[in-house]
């Protein structure tokens, strides 16, 4: 539960943001984390405890990026020798690995099953799983984008899509595990960014367990991408999973998902929360507000506000 | 005429320059570079005329008692929120919560406007050229409401007062609302709204008014009541 809302006319809470170059894997890479770090930044005034982005589209040498974070900063590099030995275990093999401050970044070759990989390495005490993603990696931290990027350096990284997070947490706690994007633990490259309150997550958290899912939080986005992941991998196209979204999910919430190959977003029946998209022939930018379009189109654009129970996708 | 560069200023800066500008009797204020910025023109007790050049973010032209204000771009959630007097025009689209609460003067929209436009208003006139979405008129307890579009669900849901007329198609009528048949003289009212702003299409209005089912309060303000 992340935002409050205090009022019936407007809100100020969290702030949401999506980029997509729809030509960007024919024609190359773009600078996605420079341009999800600027939306954001514009958007700071709707929340400053955290932030954080996806960055999809990226090429490796490896089948899986996964990106850690552990809580005791001075184990960090001790546990990303032991992520290291869990995941040769598992049949795979590490091809890069760094350490910043307590975050882990690991590309791997592995053929295995991701859930029981990532189970493992959650049984290591203090660590906690971000991402695990074909071609994506959530990076998050509390403060502003700029302390984020600062940190992080996101404004270097190339990408086809992403989608962004600022946060301002009223009621469900502050740190670095509980900002956004949410990975759809344990499917690879779903994730979510999201404004708003979901009232029944209790009830739809306990069907989740009664089916075997296991929650990294206690936030109700990470519900959502759970949500999602879970309708996709049953056959469901991302559109579709959305529109279900829109009819079981309760309470008043905008949010963005992206997976492998694209972005969509959803919005709750009473339309309660901001979002306004606007779309080029090459890219497709989404924000709470329209001063994180204009970080991205400095001149007068069209834009549209989705109204209530709006769904919409971009494939690319 | 005086010019300002929003990118040069801070929003306090700029709302503190133009009330300055508009105590000292400037006729006109042109506003350039305003990047889809919130608070813009915000507490404007004097008359004036003021364009903007661009796009506008929240709470753009509110809280305003008098000047005339032509936004020549968008503008995000809560236009011309709380107008007491004066005049808003927009050329483009507008975010939800439009004209919320406004009391007097009035507020056009050239193109849409999303969820909620006029809710709470108490007076004044709120007239949109296209669509309008959801819930529009919410609670509404004065005042006139003109959508040339369609409207989307629940439009007028708890109105106590007031009129709302749809030129289009009408998604779903709210809770206590109901559609009156208009009179001539009200139509021809309504065309000549619209005409001032431009559109000459004369379509059969519905007019939708509060059923008065939920309607548990008299019409009098405090200090009115007082009066009588």
């Amino acid at each position: 539960m992340d935002d409050y809302e205090g009022g019936l006319v407007v809100c100020f809470m969290c702030g949401i943001s999506a980029i997509v170059h729809k030509m960007a894997s024919s024609e190359g890479l773009a600078p996605v984390g420079r341009e999800l770090v600027a939306m954001l930044d514009s958007l700071a005034h709707r929340g400053i405890d955290s932030s954080g982005v996806t960055i999809c589209g990226e090429e490796f040498p490896a089948d899986y990026i996964i990106r850690l974070w552990c809580e005791g900063e001075q184990d960090a590099e001790a546990q990303m020798g032991r992520v290291q030995d869990i995941v040769s275990e598992y049949g795979g093999s590490v091809v890069a690995s760094s350490v910043t401050g307590g975050y882990l970044r690991t590309e791997i070759r592995y053929g295995g099953d991701v859930g029981r990989l990532a189970e493992a390495i959650l049984k290591l005490q203090g660590m906690h799983l971000h991402s695990i993603g074909r071609n994506s990696e959530i990076i998050k931290d509390v403060g502003t984008a700029a302390d984020m990027d600062g940190k992080h350096s996101i404004d270097g990284i190339m990408g086809t899509h992403g989608i962004g997070h600022v946060r301002m947490a009223t009621e469900s706690r502050v740190d670095i595990n509980h900002s956004h994007p949410f990975w759809a633990y344990p499917f690879p490259d779903v994730s979510v960014v999201h404004n708003g309150q979901l009232t029944n997550y209790h009830k739809l958290t306990r069907k989740y367990e009664d089916e075997g899912y296991t929650f990294q939080t206690e936030n109700d986005s990470e519900l959502i991408a759970v949500y999602l992941a879970d309708k996709m991998y049953k056959g469901m196209k991302l559109d579709d999973a959305l529109h279900s979204a829109v009819d079981d999910l309760d309470g008043t919430f905008t949010f963005i998902a992206s997976t492998e190959d694209g972005v969509g977003y959803a919005k709750d029946r009473w339309s309660a929360k901001p979002m306004v998209a606007t779309e080029t022939d090459d890219v497709v930018a989404i924000a709470s507000e329209e001063i994180a379009l204009r970080r991205i189109f400095p001149d007068e654009i069209d834009r549209a506000e989705p109204q209530e129970g709006d769904v919409k996708t971009w494939l690319i | 005429m005086v010019d300002l560069d929003a990118s040069a200023l801070t929003t306090t800066e700029l709302n503190r320059k133009l009330r300055e500008l508009a105590a000292q009797g400037t006729e006109h204020i042109h506003i350039l570079n305003p990047q889809a910025r919130h608070n813009i023109a915000v507490g404007l007790l004097d008359t004036c005329s003021i364009t903007i050049e661009g796009s506008v973010g929240y709470y753009a032209a509110s809280l305003m008692d008098g000047p005339q204000v032509t936004i020549n771009g968008n503008a995000g959630w809560a236009l011309g929120e709380n107008l007491m007097k004066g005049k808003v025009v927009l050329t483009r689209n507008a975010g939800a919560s439009l004209a919320s609460s406004m009391r007097g003067g009035e507020v056009f929209v050239a193109g849409n406007a999303g969820a909620r436009a006029g809710i709470g208003m108490k007076g004044g006139s709120l007239v949109i050229g296209g669509d309008a979405g959801f819930m529009t008129g919410f609670m509404m307890q004065r005042g006139t409401i003109i959508i040339g579009g369609d409207v989307g669900e629940g439009v007028g849901d708890s109105m106590y007062e007031g009129t709302i007329y749809v030129g289009g198609e009408i998604g779903s009528l709210g809770s206590d609302a109901k559609i009156e048949e208009a009179s001539e003289s009200e139509l021809i009212q309504v065309w000549e709204t619209m005409e001032r702003h431009g559109i000459h299409d004369r379509k059969k209005f519905t007019k939708i008014v509060s059923a008065k089912k939920l309607y548990h309060f008299d019409s009098l303000e405090r200090l009115e009541k007082r009066a009588v």
